[in-house]
């Protein structure tokens, strides 16, 4: 952990040394800030204030990029004032003010792999700040009835979707009316509009809107989560309605047409090409309000994402963003042409895919290829699933039994592991938030950690298991030999396998016997989705904001995280899968899910939290899964004079990975040097 | 001749049906499907998945359906329609994904093909009249070591090299600026910057396994008796070795055919994932990992016609060129 944080702070230092000399350098004028509604990060107080400013021939509120500029002035563009909203998104930035141009490149799968494009440019209603507390991005602001049930949100006046046409409350309404209600599209109620009933079934929410720039969301069942959902857009929310009733069979009126392009593209129903059509990624004439809009295909070699002229933000100084022009993917079959791509400095801001088992790599090649690595938190974890609800009853009493999870745990030589696989790079901790977030819960992530071998086997001892066999290891309380498998993913030759293979000589030296065995991954889900599978190695995510996307491998719902297999199967289905489990009466999975379902209703936040803790509380008690590694970093590639984002910020998937930190804002110090 | 090639042709359907099916099954033999690999991808990045939403897909993409109602529906469209389904993975329709790469592929397939024949045919000969000399211990060391080093392998060395000695942009077949570009000159002439490299690659690999079958099998026929008679008879060394051992050394060459055709489409699928070849190996090779099975079944279907046809090819090359072969009756 020291060489993290030493690095961090050497990175810090030249970070400021630079924002000092960029700051001066910065040559974009701002005009006098707009109403800075933000409530996120102030502009940086002592910035010097710029003094050259681009002439421009009318004077406008806001200032825009040279390439829009020339637009405006040859007549093809509405003035920059025209094409934000009256009052603008004000971006918060992470370093500073910057320059307008330039072109970043980074890599990606093909088609398989949208997410690394998508969570670059997607905008949705609210996102977080650097404090991850949630703040308005499209809206402009909303409030939460007392009872959680009514969601008044305010959209931006004068907003506009790409094409330039408005971006209201009707572009809300289409979508409910259309997209959400159309059965053939959404055959079960949109996840984020849901609420469930005492049955459990799927309650779709009403959606008023009184004026152009007011929904009023009302759910049946209190949703105090359903901001959370917000963050990211997945297509949902708001449509361009008026594009996509060309391709909806309720609304077009030559159905014949249609059904024509259907067959022509090859696809069987209407639904298929409404929503092919409706993917950012693989129909460029759908309007959008992303920072960025797409200019070929994803499908392509190199997938361009050009600016959008009309995206709603600007920074504190008012001018629109983004600051890139251009947002480059170039495809990649294999890892390692991605990682010459970095070490030959290709690659200019990327933590998607850049392996940590890379780290001397990417490190000694940063000078030679012109950028630096930034080390962030990821949220992943080291784990061991023991699967509570397995089928063999006498494995099942085994790993039910408290003492033998702690024990399990005492024996885990923790730091032994982390220098033998992981150079010392992560942390022993059990799975647990992490520090940096708001729920960090120290008694949960050092609880039990300690390796103990003495006390692992008082511990196991003390559950009844003192009988051994002839080669030295513990069986069943009737004599019969008691062994398992630990599944999992890492193929040999990998860190995960030597992990695990540790793991299982830990288990041996108290006397457990138990074996890892690889799968492939399609064989591994069908294990959990069977109930099939003993104990897992895998590991554990989702600890930034853990309530964010429902706490689910808290309450052991994400089953392929499977400490508790056939109950989370049988909790996700309401009992009906014949996969699932009842827990018996009084397992403390029980309590897990009582205290959730009062999370799920209160709509307080500070109390949301607070009933949180008492599910780590039980976690702390428990240890449901045996954590063993956790907080370890993250490698983010930055080239040099790439502004904007820090190290040390979460990569995780609830907060966006790398891009948690407003990509709008991200900038060159030198544009003019990465045009292409 | 003619009644050999209609009855050949005739076995041909019978076997492309089997095949047919046979390669149907064996897409779907893994655990789980498509949306098993699409649904744990989506877990992976963070969506919740609807287990509602899943049941419509599979009905969406007839996967609830039995094997045979669901081959049926594959079969029949690529007969009747030319329809080979959808790509479930790009979401585009699975004849213009092949098509899309083909070109390339069948392009970059033939130059290794021609260049590792135009090497390896004179140096095995070569080696074969100078057998024991010191330049056929180097040959052979040489084609030793390109035989027993992975493709792959050489790749990434030479991409390391490329790159490190010498500055080069490694992976792919184009400079970024031309690879969204329509097809022109410039962009010819860029793709044959790039494209030695993977030539160069794919064709160490065969030249030198191809260098010491050509070595063999001209030194079998040097020994033949029919050799010494010529020689007897005062032809002239050079004309005697082309015309006759050599020509017999060919067959091999003839008889692979069948699968030359194949490997044209998924050869050296290895060596294009490193290189990051837009090529139809890396597709079909996704394919099959995330059960796209119209993409992968198509695939498959392909190669096997092409393999059978390229069969049926070599047959009726060998019987021309090597009068000793007889049909059979």
């Amino acid at each position: 952990m020291n060489r993290r944080h030493k690095l961090t702070r050497r990175q810090f230092l030249q970070i400021s040394a630079l924002a000092t000399a960029g700051a001066v350098a910065t040559a974009c004028g701002p005009k006098a800030p707009t109403e800075v509604e933000e409530p996120a990060t102030e502009p940086e107080a002592d910035k010097p204030a710029p003094t050259a400013k681009p002439e421009e021939p009318e004077a406008t509120k806001f200032n825009e990029a040279p390439m829009l500029a020339a637009l405006v002035a040859s007549g093809d563009l509405l003035s920059v004032d025209e094409r934000l909203p009256l009052n603008p998104y004000v971006c918060a930035v992470a370093e500073m003010t910057g320059n307008y141009g330039g072109t970043i490149r980074r890599g990606f799968k093909g088609v398989s792999d949208r997410w690394g494009p998508t969570k670059h440019i997607d905008r949705s209603l609210v996102w977080y700040d650097q404090d991850l507390v949630l703040q308005p991005r499209i809206l402009e602001s909303w409030e939460v009835s007392s009872d959680a049930k009514t969601y008044t949100m305010k959209l931006r006046k004068g907003m506009k979707w790409s094409d330039g046409s408005d971006f209201t409350a009707a572009n809300f309404m289409w979508f409910y009316n259309y997209h959400v209600k159309n059965e053939e599209i959404s055959p079960s109620v949109w996840g984020p509009y849901s609420t469930r009933d005492e049955e459990g079934n799927k309650v779709l929410c009403g959606l008023e809107t009184p004026d152009d720039y007011t929904v009023v969301l009302k759910f049946v069942h209190p949703n105090p989560m359903f901001m959370y959902s917000a963050t990211r857009s997945n297509n949902g929310f708001y449509s361009p309605g008026e594009f996509m009733a060309q391709y909806h069979q309720e609304l077009v009126e030559d159905k014949d047409a249609l059904q024509a392009a259907v067959d022509k593209a090859g696809f069987g129903s209407w639904t298929e090409l409404y929503g092919d059509r409706n993917w950012w990624y693989l129909d460029k004439e759908r309007p959008q309000v992303y920072p960025w809009l797409a200019k070929n295909s994803l499908a392509e070699e190199l997938f361009i994402m050009e600016r959008n002229p009309y995206y709603f933000a600007v920074d504190p100084d008012g001018n629109q963003l983004p600051y890139l022009d251009t947002v480059s993917h170039r495809l990649f079959e294999s890892p390692e042409v991605f990682n010459l791509w970095i070490v030959n400095g290709e690659v200019d801001f990327q933590n998607r895919h850049v392996a940590l088992d890379n780290f001397t790599l990417f490190k000694e090649s940063e000078e030679s290829g012109d950028y630096k690595v930034f080390v962030g938190n990821s949220a992943g974890h080291q784990a061991l699933q023991l699967n509570l609800a397995t089928k063999d009853d006498q494995l099942r009493e085994f790993f039910n039994d408290r003492n033998v999870r702690i024990g399990i745990s005492y024996a885990m030589n923790r730091s032994e592991m982390n220098e033998l696989v992981y150079n010392g790079m992560l942390t022993p901790r059990q799975y647990s938030p992490l520090e940096l977030s708001p729920n960090f819960y120290p008694k949960l992530s050092d609880a039990y950690i300690a390796y103990d071998v003495a006390k692992a086997n008082q511990h196991l001892d003390d559950a009844g298991y003192t009988e051994k066999d002839a080669e030295g290891f513990r069986t069943f309380k009737d004599g019969t030999s008691l062994s398992f498998i630990i599944e999992g993913t890492a193929e040999t030759g990998t860190a995960g396998e030597d992990a695990a293979q540790l793991v299982v000589k830990y288990l041996a030296d108290v006397g457990i016997k138990a074996t890892y065995k690889y799968f492939e991954r399609s064989l591994y889900t069908e294990h959990f989705n069977a109930n099939e599978i003993e104990g897992a190695w895998w590991g554990g995510d989702r600890t930034v904001v853990p309530l964010a996307p429902g706490a689910p491998i808290f309450r052991g719902t994400m089953v392929d995280r499977p400490w508790a297999a056939g109950y989370g199967l049988w909790f996700n289905s309401n009992g009906t899968d014949p996969n699932g489990v009842e827990p018996p009466a009084g397992h403390f999975i029980w309590d897990i899910w009582d205290i959730w379902a009062k999370i799920s209703v209160e709509p307080d936040p500070d109390k949301q939290n607070s009933l949180f803790e008492e599910i780590l509380d039980i976690w702390a008690e428990e240890i449901p899964m045996v954590g063993l590694l956790g907080a370890s970093p993250a490698l983010i590639i930055v080239k040099n004079g790439f502004r904007n984002y820090l190290p040390g910020m979460p990569i995780d998937d609830t907060t966006g990975d790398e891009h948690l930190l407003q990509t709008e804002s991200y900038f060159w110090e030198n544009p003019e040097e990465h045009m292409g | 001749m003619i009644v050999y090639i209609i009855k050949r042709i005739g076995m041909m359907i019978p076997t492309l049906i089997i095949i047919s099916m046979v390669s149907f099954v064996i897409i779907q033999l893994p655990p789980g499907d498509y949306l098993t690999s699409y649904a744990a991808n989506l877990r992976q990045e963070g969506d919740m998945v609807d287990t509602d939403e899943l049941e419509m897909l599979a009905e969406r993409y007839g996967l609830g359906q039995p094997i045979y109602v669901q081959y049926w529906k594959w079969v029949s469209g690529i007969i009747l329609r030319g329809d080979w389904g959808q790509s479930m993975e790009w979401r585009k329709p699975v004849k213009d994904l092949i098509w899309e790469r083909m070109a390339l592929t069948v392009f970059l397939s033939l130059i290794s093909i021609l260049v590792s024949w135009f090497v390896a045919i004179p140096v095995g000969v070569f080696s074969a009249t100078h057998q024991y000399s010191m330049p056929d211990y180097l040959f052979s060391a040489l084609s030793f070591i390109g035989a027993g080093t992975p493709g792959f392998m050489i790749a990434l060395v030479i991409m390391w090299i490329a790159m490190r000695q010498f500055g080069l942009n490694v992976g792919g077949l184009f400079s970024r600026e031309y690879m969204v570009e329509p097809w022109s000159l410039a962009k010819f002439v860029d793709l044959m910057k790039h494209v030695w490299m993977p030539v160069v690659v794919i064709a160490l690999g065969s030249t030198a396994g191809s260098i010491r079958t050509t070595r063999a099998n001209v030194l079998d026929e040097l020994q033949r008796p029919y050799v010494e008679t010529a020689r007897a008879k005062g032809l002239r060394e050079r004309k005697l070795i082309w015309k006759y051992p050599v020509r017999v050394a060919m067959n091999p060459f003839f008889s692979t055919v069948g699968w030359t055709l194949a490997s044209l489409i998924s050869g050296q699928t290895l060596v294009a994932v490193v290189l990051s070849l837009q090529t139809t190996g890396p597709m079909m090779l996704r394919a099959l990992t995330s059960q796209d099975m119209y993409l992968a079944g198509s695939f498959l279907l392909l190669l096997s016609t092409l393999t059978v046809l390229g069969t049926l090819i070599s047959d009726i090359l060998l019987a021309w060129v090597d009068p000793r072969i007889r049909m059979g009756s």
